[in-house]
């Protein structure tokens, strides 16, 4: 079992990187956990998911935007995170299902895509993918934050 | 499929924050310090970008079904903060655009389609 915070680095745990740190091209070290079906039945109870809305040929399947809440540890790993970021955009592509009956390995790599600075903020961005470990590919996420130093 | 606007309202609470926050081990104190919120220009503490993400995709897998796992695409953007007291609905046009909106304001925008 892969609990999000047994993987992911806590802000203000250890120094922050800050925008002068993030290499463009940089690549994320491989992070493998595991979504249990604990984790999906919690993620289903937070984001308020109806479960009738993922079944697929009478197999429950998990929402699989679950795989989401290890997304940051994936890059927070290579960059210790600062107080203060903002979530500013998403685009996700789903690929394979994630079930809810059985705990899936996953493997989540990524890398940093481009840093730029606008009105005064500092904008990060990164794509994050997550694979089965044969290769099976899960979901797909090119991301945005903005981070105040 | 659904061809009718799919919608649902979700009050938002301090609790549901601190609940994602829990699992997603996310200990940003943007979304529980509500001075530190205020001080940064916001109503007040802010929800979780994904949290309102995976309201987006409940949606989209109701109207998608199974092509929501193999094919699903959704684009976000979130252009206003989420605060506790916001009565959020969630919308999913028959088009695929897709937007949050409290009493307040529109809080994100984007699209939910297949690939």
């Amino acid at each position: 079992m892969t609990r999000p915070t047994d993987v992911k680095p806590r802000e203000g745990e250890q120094p922050a990187a800050l925008y002068k740190d993030w290499v463009v091209g940089a690549e994320f070290p491989p992070l493998p956990f595991t979504i249990t079906r604990d984790v999906v039945q919690e993620y289903q109870s937070v984001v308020a998911a109806d479960p009738a809305n993922y079944v697929i040929k009478g197999r429950q399947a998990a929402p699989p935007n679950v795989v989401l809440v290890y997304m940051m540890a994936v890059m927070y790993r290579l960059y210790p995170p600062q107080q203060g970021g903002i979530m500013i955009g998403n685009t996700i592509e789903f690929h394979n299902p994630i079930w809810a009956d059985e705990d899936t390995d996953v493997i989540g790599t990524g890398r940093v895509t481009e840093k730029f600075e606008k009105k005064g903020r500092k904008y990060i961005c990164y794509d994050v993918d997550f694979k089965r470990p044969d290769g099976t590919r899960l979901v797909s996420c090119s991301h945005t934050s903005a981070f105040p130093e | 499929m659904s061809q009718e606007t799919l919608r649902r309202v979700i009050p938002q609470t301090q609790a549901m924050f601190d609940a994602y926050g829990v699992l997603n081990g996310d200990n940003d104190i943007i979304h529980y310090d509500d001075q530190f919120a205020k001080d940064r220009g916001f109503r007040g503490t802010l929800g979780h970008g994904l949290m309102y993400t995976a309201y987006v995709c409940d949606l989209a897998a109701k109207r998608y079904g199974a092509d929501w796992h193999y094919r699903g695409r959704l684009t976000v953007k979130y252009v206003r903060g989420v605060c506790p007291g916001d009565n959020l609905e969630v919308r999913l046009e028959p088009d695929g655009t897709v937007a949050c909106q409290s009493q307040f304001d529109t809080t994100l925008v984007g699209s939910a389609t297949l690939a």
